[in-house]
């Protein structure tokens, strides 16, 4: 008995002596303790947690050979080998820094955009529908941003003193022929899509992706929902029209219809009009959107829109007497976007899609018909390989064909053109560390129209400091001209910019700052003789520059239940184009320019209020009745909108806003007689607004089972 | 003498059960669950959360662990004292760990209610940015989460909570996030926990539900 006890004793003395107890402390590279950290023996439930002060001390009975793990969030995970013996082993360990996309550096030069994720963000989605003023439109709602310019007698995005077209729209990568509703000319147009369908998007007002292409200016990509989060029917009773939206919601796939009417009729015969419409803008829309799931990570998404509409108006001619000039316009248009992404093996990530645009203006210029077909098919594939944490390659194929054709129908003269483009695209990423980033890509095209082969450089880089992070940016940027050009000299080459760009962002605490400082060079820009409705003697042999510097602070914390954001842009910008002769500041790019947005929300009226304020120091004019060209200049543009949207049950919404509410009679510009009178002087009449005001009112209900759902994404 | 061996066998016998019913698994398991669902130090809601991560990975087919780590780390993200960059980077991490839950065990109520509160949690770090556009995420997902099982008292409890949010915005009465409350409690009331504890099932959530209650007195 006693010797049995004995060996006992001896067996549990061994296994006592065969523990071994491994301590140290894990540090961050500089030194820096790290608590927290995971520290355990591969396979083995043996584990502990650092202290404070990065100290970790185990025991453990295993033995022989063993790998000790170290993991830390935020850090690369190290594993050591060890040999358990019985004896103390001291392991002191250092992680080094993996990269973090959530807090990592981003690149904000010339960017802005609008995601529920991501940090360095101006916007919200939801501000691109609750910002007064923008009326549902969402490249209104951009217009609030710094590097823009409020053109009113036109309604499009016009971006550091480049014109309307200088700017490419994209919806989940793909690009939109004709985004903009068919108009007469100084008549205000807005985009065909509603903000509802999108869950951000990302504006850049220069130094873009390589991915981006044929834009000089700016990029604009509109990125769609994934999936609907229920089952809902969306009505909307407007004074300008109604609408209805039906989407329903399986597990894995989803599909939203939608049906709308608009006509500004009514509205019209009770408010006051300076326009002098023979018949009021109306038009319909249809579109019908499918979301299906693909596998773990996969999407596929099939979009199509259809929409008519039109309108006919009466435009004064400078020094004629009578109505003037009648435009009478039909139009139809058609998008359908149909994409794809999925994540593959390895860390690689593929996206791509087809989409195809169609535009017919059916328009009666003083009753002589004219009819312009556009058509746009863009088709791309991407592959994205993150070779590690810090590396990622993005390679990308593109397929453009363009084609329009303008007709004369009495004449029974037609002429066309189609173009067909290829695109290719690599961009570079790399992660330096969390601090600092850069991205270098190179995009290459080829036109079988102008036969000729182009190749666009694009760099940009990103440091974050403590506070804020600064980028920069340059790049080449080409685009073909205009397709009324082309289609009368069909071996016009590529426009050229070229970007440089500076920003400061700084985000902290729901206050927001972005400073940027750019300068930019156009070369090869389209000139003629003539007007812009008969060009003649076409060549290039324009350019021109824009320089200038913008300022955003946006704040949601300094006033209680009160979020607000002031901008200030100057851009100075001279070119000669079109028909100058000389470098000239064009009239869409004026000066000094600036917005207030404010937002308040009311609990106890159950409100948001919302006012915003834009505003810049007038547009430059020609007057054939001084020497020289552009010497005008009107009075500086001012409008303050209001808006008040009441929430009196989850699930309705009243809207009610109006704009330009002090009433101010805003002149975008003159036009002048095509010959001077009998003085010797030529005749002028102003472009102003339609109306004094635009007045809107709007309810919207939400049909469902979950009676908190709102349609706050369509106002 | 025979009584002697009556109660050696019994012995050994109930030893051979306790061993049987406790694998290292199971016993590491009830160690940890035990404070995960005490504690509010972020120090102990990080141990926990690497202990359940070692857990996790010696045992790769089962949710619980990585239910468990994921639950650690929403607490983390729900704690006031970090900023915003550390809520976020902790949900991040919850969410990444739910999801591998859920593919491991789909469809399951526990597993989808933690993940809208895991949302929640991302819209309390920042409310007045977040909580337009994702509360009607976090509804959506207890509701699924009550698809599955109408009797999750966790779900509803959260569910509660929400609706109770929503209609102190918007100055509606407080009926139905009180109805909600009560059937968690209930819920509560009638459960064994020990059964759940063995089974190392959730147990959490009940001073949730109790304290949304007294807020309805």
């Amino acid at each position: 008995m006693r010797a049995f006890l004995t060996s006992l004793l001896l067996t549990l003395s061994i296994i006592t002596s065969a523990q071994t107890l491994i301590s140290g402390k894990v540090t961050d590279q500089k030194g820096i303790s790290i608590p927290g950290a995971n520290v355990y023996i591969k396979g083995t439930y043996d584990g502990t947690s650092s202290d404070a002060e990065g100290n970790f001390a185990l025991n453990t009975d295993n033995t022989g050979k063993q790998i000790l793990v170290i993991q830390s969030i935020g850090y690369k995970s190290v594993e050591n080998n060890i040999n358990c013996a019985g004896q103390p082993l001291t392991s002191n360990v250092s992680l080094s820094e993996s990269i973090n996309l959530l807090t990592a550096v981003t690149i904000t030069a010339g960017a802005m955009e609008a995601s529920d994720e991501k940090k360095a963000v101006v916007l919200k989605p939801i501000d691109i529908v609750t910002t007064s003023g923008a009326m549902g439109d969402i490249t209104a709602a951009f217009l609030t941003l710094p590097g823009t310019s409020t053109v009113g007698n036109d309604g499009r995005l016009f971006v550091r003193g480049g014109d309307a077209s200088e700017t490419s729209i994209f919806i989940d990568g793909l690009q939109v022929g004709n985004a903009f509703g068919s108009t007469a000319s100084n008549v205000p147009t807005r985009t065909r899509f509603s903000p509802n369908l999108f869950k951000g998007s990302f504006f850049s007002t220069g130094g873009y992706s390589a991915e981006f292409g044929q834009a000089l200016s700016s990029a604009l990509a509109l990125n769609t929902l994934d999936m609907p989060l229920r089952s809902q029917g969306d009505l909307s009773i407007m004074s300008v029209g109604g609408g209805y939206t039906q989407t329903l919601v399986g597990k894995k796939s989803a599909l939203t219809a939608s049906a709308n009417y608009f006509n500004l009729a009514p509205y019209q015969g009770l408010v006051k009009q300076k326009f002098d419409w023979e018949k009021a803008p109306s038009g319909w829309d249809t579109e019908i959107s499918v979301k299906q799931k693909w596998g773990k990570a996969g999407f596929i998404k099939g979009y199509l829109h259809t929409e008519g509409g039109g309108m006919t108006i009466w435009q004064k001619v400078a020094g004629q007497d009578g109505r003037g000039q009648r435009f009478e316009l039909n139009n139809r248009y058609s998008y359908g976007n149909f994409s794809f992404r999925q994540a593959g093996k390895n860390n690689w990530f593929f996206n791509g899609g087809v989409a195809f645009s169609h535009n017919r203006d059916a328009f009666n210029l003083d009753y002589t018909p004219i009819r312009q077909i556009n058509q746009v098919v863009h088709s791309k594939i991407v592959a994205v390989k993150d070779f590690t944490p810090q590396f990622a390659l993005k390679n990308g194929l593109e397929w453009y064909v363009k084609s329009y054709s303008e007709a004369l129908l009495n004449d029974h003269k037609k002429r066309s053109m189609t173009d067909h483009q290829l695109n290719h695209f690599i961009e570079a990423t790399y992660y330096f560390s969390n601090r600092l980033i850069a991205v270098a890509g190179l995009r290459s095209g080829y036109s079988t129209l102008a036969r000729q082969y182009w190749l666009d450089p694009r760099f940009s880089i990103a440091y974050k400091m403590n506070q804020g992070q600064f980028s920069i940016a340059a790049g080449k940027f080409n685009q073909l001209p205009d397709e009324k050009l082309r289609v009368l000299q069909k071996n016009l080459q590529n426009t050229e910019a070229i970007h440089y760009i500076l920003n400061y962002f700084l985000a902290n605490n729901n206050r927001t700052f972005r400073a940027e400082s750019f300068y930019k060079v156009y070369n090869n820009l389209v000139t003629y003789t003539g007007t812009t409705l008969d060009p003649k003697n076409l060549a290039e042999t324009g350019s021109g520059y824009a320089r200038g510097f913008d300022f955003f602070y946006r704040d949601k914390k300094t006033f209680k239940a009160t979020d607000f954001w002031v901008t200030y842009s100057f851009v100075d910008s001279k070119r000669k184009f079109a028909t100058y002769e000389i470098k000239v500041q064009p009239s869409f790019a004026p000066k000094h320019n600036g917005s207030v947005v404010i937002k308040h929300f009311v609990s106890a009226l159950k409100s948001q209020l919302g006012t915003s304020w834009s505003w810049n120091s007038g547009y430059t004019f020609n007057n054939p009745n001084l020497p020289g060209e552009m010497q005008g200049k009107t009075k500086m543009y001012s409008d303050l909108s209001v808006s008040w949207s009441y929430l009196p049950r989850p699930n309705v919404i009243l809207h009610a806003a109006c704009s330009n509410v002090l009433g101010r009679a805003n002149v975008f510009g003159y036009k002048y007689a095509s010959q001077p009178d009998e003085t010797g002087t030529f005749a002028s009449s102003s472009v102003g607004q339609g109306a004094k005001r635009f007045v809107f009112i709007g309810l919207f209900i939400t049909l469902s089972k979950d009676k908190n759902a709102n349609q706050l994404n369509n106002l | 003498m025979k009584k002697l061996f009556t109660i050696i066998a019994l012995f050994l016998l109930t030893v051979s059960v306790t061993i049987a019913q406790d694998s290292p698994y199971q016993k590491a398991m009830k160690k940890e669950i035990a404070k995960v669902i005490e504690t509010d130090s972020i120090p102990e809601l990080q141990q926990s959360a690497n202990a359940f991560a070692r857990i996790a990975e010696m045992n790769a087919k089962e949710w619980q662990p990585l239910y468990y780590q994921a639950l650690a780390y929403t607490f983390q993200g729900l704690n006031r004292s970090l900023t915003l960059d550390k809520k976020d980077e902790a949900l991040a991490k919850a969410e990444e760990l739910i999801k591998k839950a859920d593919a491991i065990s789909p469809n399951n109520s526990e597993i989808v209610a933690l993940q809208g509160f895991i949302i929640m949690g991302k819209v309390n770090a920042d409310p007045s940015s977040r909580g337009q556009s994702m509360s009607g995420q976090v509804m959506a997902t207890y509701g699924k989460a009550l698809g599955i099982d109408n009797k999750n008292p966790r779900a509803l409890a959260l569910m509660a909570q929400m609706e109770y949010g929503m209609a102190q915005f918007f100055g509606s009465g407080s009926e139905k996030a009180c109805k909600l409350a009560k059937q968690s409690q209930e819920i509560f009331a009638g459960q064994n926990k020990e059964t759940l504890k063995a089974a190392m099932l959730p147990t959490w959530g009940k001073s949730m539900a109790e304290s949304l209650l007294k807020k309805c007195e």
